[in-house]
Order: C-alpha cells, then sequence, then structure tokens
C-alpha cells in the first residue's frame, strides 16, 4: 500500500512536470506562430535519401549500435573523470590535513 | 537487526541491477540513427518504468534530503539533491517531447498529436542536457558504485575462483 502511495505521488510529481512544460512550449510556439505538423509533417520533409540523410527509423547494424553505445560511454567518462578523480583528491587532502589540538 | 541488514543488501544489489540496466539503455536509446527508432523509442518507454523504481528505492534519502536541505545539510548533499531535481525534471521533458515527436509508440497506440519544430529542438537539447547530467549524477555516485561493484560482483566471483582453486588442491 506504501509502495503504491509512492508510486502514485512520482507519477503524480511527472504529470505536473509534463503539463507545465506542454503548456509553455503550446504557448510559445502560437505566439511565434510556428508550424504545426501532424503526422510529423512528413508530407512536407524532404526525400531524405535523395538528399544524402539517413532514415532514423530503420535503424543501424550492430556495429552502428556498438558505435553509438561507445561514444556516449566516452562522454559519460570523461565527464565521470574530470569530476570524480578531482573530488576524490580533494576529500583525500582534508583527511590527510592534521588536526591541531589547542 | 539481521532481517534489517538482508533487506538493504538486497535492495542495493535491487538498485546496482536497475542502475546498470538503466545506464545501457539511455547510452543505446541516446543514438537513435544507430538503434533505429522503434528501439529508440520503446527502450526509452520501459525506462521510465525503471527510473520509477530507480525513485522508489531512493525513497529514503529524497525524503529525508527534503527534509533537511534547507536546514542541516552539507554542500555535497545540496548539490546532490539540485541535480536529481533538474535530471527529473529534463528527463521528463526528454521523454514528453519524445511522446510527442513519436513515430511508433504514439501512432502504436492510435494517437496522432499535432507535432511542431518546437518539440524536436526541444527533444534534442533535453536529451544533450540528459547526457551531461548523467555524466554527473555517476560522477558524483563513483564511490558507492566502485564500492557496490566490487561487494556485489568482484568480491563473490574472486570468492568462486578461490573456492575452486582450494577444491583442487585438495582433490
Amino acid at each position: 500500500m506504501k509502495t503504491v502511495g509512492r508510486v502514485l505521488i512520482i507519477l503524480i510529481a511527472f504529470a505536473i512536470m509534463m503539463g507545465i512544460t506542454y503548456s509553455i512550449v503550446g504557448a510559445s510556439s502560437s505566439s511565434n506562430n510556428m508550424p504545426v505538423f501532424q503526422n510529423g509533417g512528413e508530407r512536407f520533409s524532404p526525400n531524405r535519401e535523395q538528399h544524402g540523410f539517413r532514415d532514423e527509423s530503420r535503424g543501424g547494424s550492430g556495429f552502428g549500435m556498438l558505435f553509438g553505445l561507445v561514444k556516449n560511454s566516452v562522454i559519460v567518462t570523461m565527464i565521470v573523470v574530470l569530476v570524480a578523480l578531482p573530488k576524490n583528491f580533494l576529500q583525500q587532502k582534508r583527511r590527510a590535513v592534521p588536526v591541531r589540538i589547542k | 537487526m539481521t532481517e534489517t541488514i538482508t533487506k538493504t543488501k538486497n535492495q542495493t544489489k535491487t538498485k546496482l541491477v536497475i542502475d546498470i540496466a538503466i545506464f545501457i539503455a539511455f547510452l543505446i536509446a541516446m543514438d537513435p540513427r544507430s538503434s533505429g527508432i522503434a528501439v529508440h523509442e520503446w527502450l526509452a518507454v520501459s525506462a521510465l518504468a525503471a527510473i520509477v523504481v530507480h525513485l522508489l528505492l531512493s525513497w529514503d534519502w529524497i525524503m529525508q534530503t527534503s527534509r533537511r536541505i534547507i536546514g542541516k545539510s552539507n554542500s555535497q548533499t545540496r548539490i546532490n539533491y539540485i541535480l536529481n531535481w533538474a535530471m527529473f525534471i529534463d528527463v521528463t521533458i526528454l521523454m514528453l517531447s519524445g511522446l510527442v515527436i513519436s513515430k511508433v509508440v504514439m501512432p502504436s497506440l492510435g494517437i496522432n498529436l499535432p507535432q511542431g519544430f518546437a518539440w524536436r529542438s526541444l527533444h534534442d537539447l533535453s536529451a544533450n542536457v540528459f547526457l551531461l547530467l548523467l555524466g554527473l549524477h555517476t560522477a558524483l555516485h563513483w564511490n558507492w558504485i566502485v564500492d557496490t561493484v566490487k561487494r556485489y560482483i568482484f568480491q563473490p566471483i574472486g570468492r568462486l575462483f578461490s573456492t575452486s582453486s582450494r577444491k583442487d588442491i585438495t582433490a
């Protein structure tokens, strides 16, 4: 029962956030007179294959999927190295400082 | 007492498995050109359920920190708390914009939403921000990840090898 209540709270929080975002984007796009398309506006889009674009809906090969995975992993690893290493170094330095007893 | 320790151990294990699953799922879903749009969309929708479980397992920390955030709390906890809220907001925007511009999930449910360029650019922007926040979230929890992986993955494997080598010696 407790878990169901917590799930409901999380879902309500999601719904509130989504409602706020939807109304903000709706208001801003209507004030900017941005075009709105049904079914992704495919009728108006250029022939992607003809213009050298690759169709996203088809998906890539196993190698391509691996490349995407590796690329994003490298970005996350770089952030982890840039943040976690200095953080741990500072923590160790703080621990190493002897405490003066008055 | 023993029951509480066992419960916490099980929760930590479950959390580790779910976190690894969410992490891999997002890394795959972040590149729709490689994975394909159907995999991208269904993986993201299932990741939403995993995020709910992740939040449920972190519920006690969320409640405790929410109560203490204004008064007693150190700077690292505050940064963590703010970053987690930013991640929650960003993932909500990412999911909503993804559902609005959906080409597989929403049409399969018979829902066709009016799409605009604003949703498309919002989806791209929130996805880039999410990758950055995911990196920061991982970095801030790095010590927990290393400790938990050591305790629940490497140590059991090590024990498995040491017992099998002991058996070889006695045989």
